[in-house]
């Protein structure tokens, strides 16, 4: 009975540390994944990881800072190991849908989500990544160091280029396409 | 305000804005009136705000749970797997029971049965072969009536006196036999052997006859052997039954004298 009641506990301070870390787990998975079952299935394996190590997790300063290095290097490996098969993935349009638009804002919104999407995607994987901590989850430049292991200064320079970079990108997309 | 957002966005550009600033900008570029020099800039600050809402399916939260709470599950299963267990193993062990009782008690049942049942037998037998219905009842019925006598553990003196009367005055000769082969069983009963030895004076069928006279000789009736003495005298008998009368006597009389 008593071993059930810790077992509880741990479970509780679990959930409460984790759990509401999954979402950003998620984007973070999808940032490198693109399909929404693959990013599912990924973190799940993150999920399952930092359970069985619960017991170390509080010699952890973060945990979330370790559950996203671990989803970063978890989605990498599977990158790696698909590399070959490489499927495009459906891309979830209704995670874009824009409140009260018209119709054709709406699809150009989207269109244009997905041409950034595809823009941060094309992206070296350090720039995407500190990018994508940075624009979309708000880290600070000392969260991302944590999670990173870079320098601030790095952080920076790196989080600069990718912003130009994308920029640049998406600017250059569009021209093209308003060209025809 | 453009003035500012165009410093911002220059600022940020270089990776030196705020967090603040950088919500500025964001918020600034959800406004759909956005100037068309800024236009360029606004899909990817939309983006970054319509993707940080996204969140795994509400059936990827469901399996997380399932697979990260099995905890009060799992007592609970184990619980009452192990009461199905010993729940199985009771039943085996009471249907078993039950069953070696109710074989028991149908074993005990047919025991008792027997000394119920006799009574039906008895009466069929005793309507069957009372002699005032000879007339109405066919032979085979009759010997069928006779032949359940041997069902009866243990005869009353009704029943033998009805057997002896079916042996001396039933009309048909199998009967009659069949009469004399179930006297046989109760030859310890009071009276048969008597009325076995008094009906070889009345049976005229040679057949009987013999059947008596072997009948008589294997219980090694010594009674008899006057009556089976006269039969073989009887020069009106068949010569097979004088015989086989002759033979009786001897083996009968042979017993009785080293011992006399």
């Amino acid at each position: 009975m008593s071993i059930v009641f810790v077992i509880d506990m741990d479970l509780q301070a679990f959930n409460q540390r984790i759990l509401p870390v999954r979402g950003r787990l998620f984007r973070m998975a999808q940032l490198f994944l693109r399909s929404r079952e693959e990013a599912e299935d990924a973190i799940q394996d993150v999920f399952l990881r930092l359970w069985s190590n619960r017991h170390q997790l509080e010699t952890y300063q973060s945990v979330e800072a370790l559950a996203v290095q671990m989803t970063r290097n978890i989605c990498l490996d599977r990158l790696k190991s698909h590399q070959k098969q490489k499927t495009s993935g459906e891309v979830d349009l209704s995670a874009f849908q824009a409140d009260a638009a018209s119709p054709y804002r709406e699809l150009e919104i989207s269109d244009n989500n997905l041409l950034i999407k595809r823009l941060i995607n094309e992206l070296p994987d350090q720039q995407k990544l500190v990018l994508h901590l940075r624009d979309v989850e708000e880290y600070t430049f000392e969260e991302i160091e944590e999670v990173t292991g870079m320098s601030v200064n790095n952080i920076r320079v790196i989080l600069s280029r990718a912003r130009q970079k994308l920029r640049a990108n998406y600017v250059k997309e569009n021209d093209y396409e308003s060209g025809y | 305000m453009n003035q500012d957002i165009e410093v911002l966005l220059e600022k940020y550009y270089d990776g030196d804005t705020t967090l603040e600033e950088e919500k500025v900008l964001k918020s600034f570029f959800q406004n759909e009136n956005v100037p068309a020099h800024l236009q360029s800039h606004a899909a990817q600050f939309r983006y970054y705000v319509e993707s940080a809402h996204e969140q795994p399916t509400i059936t990827f939260d469901e399996r997380l749970n399932l697979i990260l709470n099995p905890a009060p599950e799992k007592p609970i299963k184990k619980l009452t797997s192990w009461f199905m267990r010993i729940a199985a193993g009771l039943a085996l062990v009471l249907v078993g029971f039950g069953g070696g009782a109710l074989y028991n008690k149908l074993q005990n049942n047919s025991v008792a049965d027997v000394a119920e049942i006799d009574v039906a037998p008895i009466q069929e037998i005793k309507t069957v072969l009372a002699f005032e219905h000879t007339q109405s009842t066919s032979a085979s019925e009759r010997i069928q009536a006779v032949n359940q006598s041997y069902t009866l553990s243990k005869a009353d003196q009704d029943i033998t006196q009805l057997l002896v009367n079916t042996l001396n005055f039933d009309p048909n000769v199998n009967v009659r036999l069949a009469s004399c082969q179930a006297l046989l069983r109760f030859k310890d009963e009071q009276g048969v052997t008597e009325s076995l030895i008094q009906s070889l004076g009345i049976q005229t069928d040679p057949i009987l006859q013999i059947t008596l006279i072997e009948t008589l000789v294997a219980i090694k009736e010594k009674r008899a052997v006057d009556q089976i003495q006269q039969l073989a005298k009887d020069q009106q008998i068949l010569e097979a039954v004088r015989t086989k009368a002759q033979e009786g006597a001897h083996k009968l009389s042979q017993e009785t004298s080293p011992s006399v």
